[in-house]
């Protein structure tokens, strides 16, 4: 088989497509109040230097996805076990953001319709993308990116233009919104969702031209990164701190104030089209994590095979996984706390750490 | 090829049922289309009476107006203790199922007012067919149900004159506010109290429900727009009106057009201006444990009329009517914030502002904020202008004539 390759543009429009997944649309960092724009920003450095982490260990082993040099680096049997513990955590991220997209589905317009349904649908679509190859799934993200950014436009531009933003909301800010900034920064808003970028340690071995990983990769997280930042600040702007903390899905609400001049109206539509596109590459990069790590692991040959038992699973525990819209956001921050923070940041850095001592002193073989 | 086999009849097997697609359908011609909203005190206690006024499709079918069989809409009511058990318990009632989206007025009874409101909004907020951006008026001497039954000349659908009406007077003359349900739930969660405008029936309310009233050039019953409600605590306290009301909004900073009649020389309020462009900024401050309200206004107006010669061709003139401008102008901000402050109801922002800006501050004033507020101190500054008097100078009166 051919192998697949993927170009840098690509690469940079499928990182920021996967940022804004599901990032955009639910409220992210709630401990910071009206500050949560500059935990952002002040995530962002974070975030980068995570990625210069996968990145580097991609640079050492161009080769590889992240299974295989933890192997390479643990040795067989710990590394092995460690790889191990990505399948289920990346599976049940994926699912996370499909039940996140089909409960804004029905509770911003298909209220009569079964979740299942819903989200089957999401992931036929995602399943036949990845059937079909990593690389079709990389010149798709190339036109969606300029969807993406169109609809963020029109959006902004209609909030802005309705004359809905109240700076009052944003400023001023005092010296325990800073504290409570950064404590939300870090790790929240690093992992979440930054610290999800690890799911690129699969798909870089595609790259073509790996010294140019680098460049598009920051360059992608930076803008991500600051336009993320001001969508919330617009949101927060919009309807306050308190609205803002309270609402499932907060750009939704503030789409929906927008009227301009009696004429411009209900653009909710926009909101609910930019989560699915969001979600669709998010999950799909999940799924093809859990492919790629799978494969290698268990040694299948063809890594489409794996394709409709991934779907499945994702399918079936985004119904299972949560009872309720609020029983998921609790699992979400546990999960968060607890789990993500392991494997998006401890295990690379660790690998990282052990690789160097190794290089130097000649360990490997 | 096994596997692909599976793989592909399992995933056209699920695609076949994507051909079904309308899970969610609904036929335009089985929506009832709610215009407006109404909600008053129901007969028992905790239990609220809902009133739908639903359109009338085959009278507002066509553009010009009317049909002159069918009233535009039809009014349905429910009683029920939550908003949305009576939104669903009028299918009893209705042919149609009641659609939302399109509702643009929620009118709320005085009775309801007086005994508080701040819980009623949550299904407004919850749902996604009702709509933040959508009026809130409170009836004033009437209940909301009546306020909605009343058929208006000119615009075929009432809530969306009554809704127009609002705007225009909003607009143009500045004794009401454009509240909207998103707005009433930030002045709920904040720390201030809000007003509402008020709505009343001018005349008679029973031939006001009937096609009728429109053969007539002038109707028997309209509805007006009249003062603002004062809220404390989610319950109205009492209604502000005329150049109080006004005064109220020029504080809130929601001035966008209003006429102001000034005193020239001896004559009282004998020259009309118009003020086009005004900018409220407020700061409060707490000096020695009482705060202080600084009030900043610029406002820029042309003058439209005068009643007795003014030689407006001279700039010292102009600069007197600037002064009587801004004297008349502080009259009335200064009358607002103390009839506010004699009901202690805090109803511009000055909590929300103080807290934003100072929030040490605020702590040691929350408990008691609104017996501070009522000693507060109010230092009002205004700077008024007369950029243009119309296409006159001098009037055609002569300086000595009677």
């Amino acid at each position: 088989m051919r192998k697949e390759v993927i170009s840098s543009y690509q690469l940079f429009a499928m990182i920021v497509l996967f940022e804004f997944g599901t990032a955009l649309v639910v409220p992210i960092g709630l401990e910071s109040g009206h500050a949560v724009w500059v935990s952002i920003l002040m995530a962002l450095p974070g975030g980068i230097i995570l990625y210069l982490i996968y990145n580097y260990l991609y640079l050492e082993f161009p080769t590889m996805n992240i299974s295989g040099y933890t192997q390479k680096i643990l040795g067989k049997y710990i590394g092995w076990t460690l790889s191990l513990l990505y399948i289920p955590v990346l599976l049940f991220n994926g699912s996370r953001n499909l039940r996140e997209a089909g409960d804004l589905l029905i509770a911003a317009s298909y209220d009569q319709t079964p979740v299942f349904i819903i989200n089957s649908m999401m992931v036929i679509a995602v399943m036949y993308t990845l059937y079909k190859g990593i690389e079709v799934f990389a010149r798709s993200a190339e036109i969606y990116f300029f969807v993406i950014i169109l609809m963020g436009l029109i959006c902004n531009f209609v909030v802005i233009a309705a004359g809905l933003v109240d700076l009052k909301n944003l400023f001023p800010l005092h010296s325990k919104d800073w504290k409570d900034a950064l404590a939300s920064a870090y790790p929240n808003i690093l992992i979440f969702p930054f610290g999800e970028l690890v799911c690129f340690t699969t798909i870089f071995p595609h790259f073509n031209k790996s010294h140019k990983a680098r460049r598009a990769g920051v360059m992608a997280i930076v803008l991500s990164g600051l336009l993320l930042c001001f969508t919330h600040a617009i949101e927060i702007a919009v309807l306050g701190e308190n609205i803002y903390s309270r609402s499932t899905f907060p750009i939704f609400t503030t789409i929906t104030l927008v009227n301009l001049a009696n004429f411009i109206q209900r653009l909710d539509a926009l909101v609910i089209l930019a989560l699915v596109v969001g979600v669709f590459f998010k999950m799909s990069i999940y799924c093809y994590a859990v492919m790629s790590v799978t494969a290698d692991l268990f040694k299948v040959r063809e890594i489409r095979n794996l394709t409709l038992p991934v779907g499945i699973v994702v399918l079936f525990s985004s119904i299972v996984s949560a009872e309720s819209y609020p029983v998921h956001m609790d699992e979400g921050k546990v999960f968060l706390k607890y789990i993500l923070p392991i494997l998006c940041a401890v295990i690379p850095l660790l690998l990282v750490i052990v690789h160097y001592i190794r290089k130097k002193f000649g360990l490997y073989r | 090829m096994r596997v692909k086999w599976i793989l592909r009849s399992v995933i056209y097997f699920v695609m076949l049922s994507l051909l079904t697609s309308c899970w969610n359908s609904r036929e335009l011609g089985e929506l009832g289309i709610v215009s407006g909203f109404g909600i008053d005190k129901g007969p028992n206690k905790d239990e609220y009476r809902v009133t739908f006024q639903v359109v009338n499709p085959s009278a507002t079918a066509t553009s010009t107006g009317a049909s002159k069989n069918h009233p535009p809409v039809t009014i349905y009511s429910s009683t029920d203790t939550t908003v949305f058990g009576a939104l669903r318990k009028t299918s009893k009632k209705a042919a149609r199922q009641l659609f939302f989206a399109h509702t643009q007025l929620v009118v709320i009874g005085e009775s309801l007012a007086r005994s508080g409101i701040n819980d009623i909004f949550d299904v407004f907020e919850r749902s996604h067919e009702l709509r933040l951006n959508s009026l809130v008026l409170v009836s004033r001497d009437a209940d909301a149900a009546s306020i909605l039954k009343v058929i208006l000349p000119i615009e075929s659908l009432p809530a969306m004159g009554i809704v127009k009406k609002n705007k225009n007077t909003a607009g143009v003359w500045g004794e009401n506010r454009d509240v909207n349900i998103f707005e009433l739930i930030n002045g709920i969660t904040g720390e201030s109290d809000f007003v509402i405008s008020g709505v009343r029936i001018n005349g008679d309310e029973q031939e006001g429900m009937k096609l009728s009233n429109l053969d007539q050039t002038e109707v028997k019953a309209l509805v007006v727009m009249s003062g603002l409600g004062v809220f404390k605590d989610g319950k109205l306290v009492d209604w502000m009106d005329g150049p109080k009301a006004r005064g109220t909004v020029w504080v809130q900073d929601k001035i966008k057009e209003t006429s102001i009649n000034i005193d020239y020389k001896n004559k009282k309020k004998s020259v009309s201006v118009d003020i086009n462009l005004s900018k409220t900024k407020v700061k409060v401050k707490i000096r020695e444990g009482i705060p202080v309200f600084d009030i900043h206004i610029k406002e820029k107006g042309i003058v439209n009329e005068t009643k007795s010669f003014v030689d407006l061709s001279k700039g010292d003139e102009i600069l007197k009517l600037e002064v009587s401008l801004a004297e008349q102008t502080k009259k009335e901000v200064t009358q607002a914030v103390e009839t506010a402050q004699r009901m202690q109801t805090d109803i511009f922002n000055f909590a929300n502002e103080l807290k934003r800006t100072n929030p040490k501050a605020w702590k040691s004033v929350e408990k008691d904020w609104p017996a501070l507020f009522a000693k507060g101190k109010l230092n009002v500054h205004i700077d008024a202008y007369i950029r243009s008097t119309g296409m006159r100078l001098k009037p055609y009166l002569k300086e000595n004539s009677k």
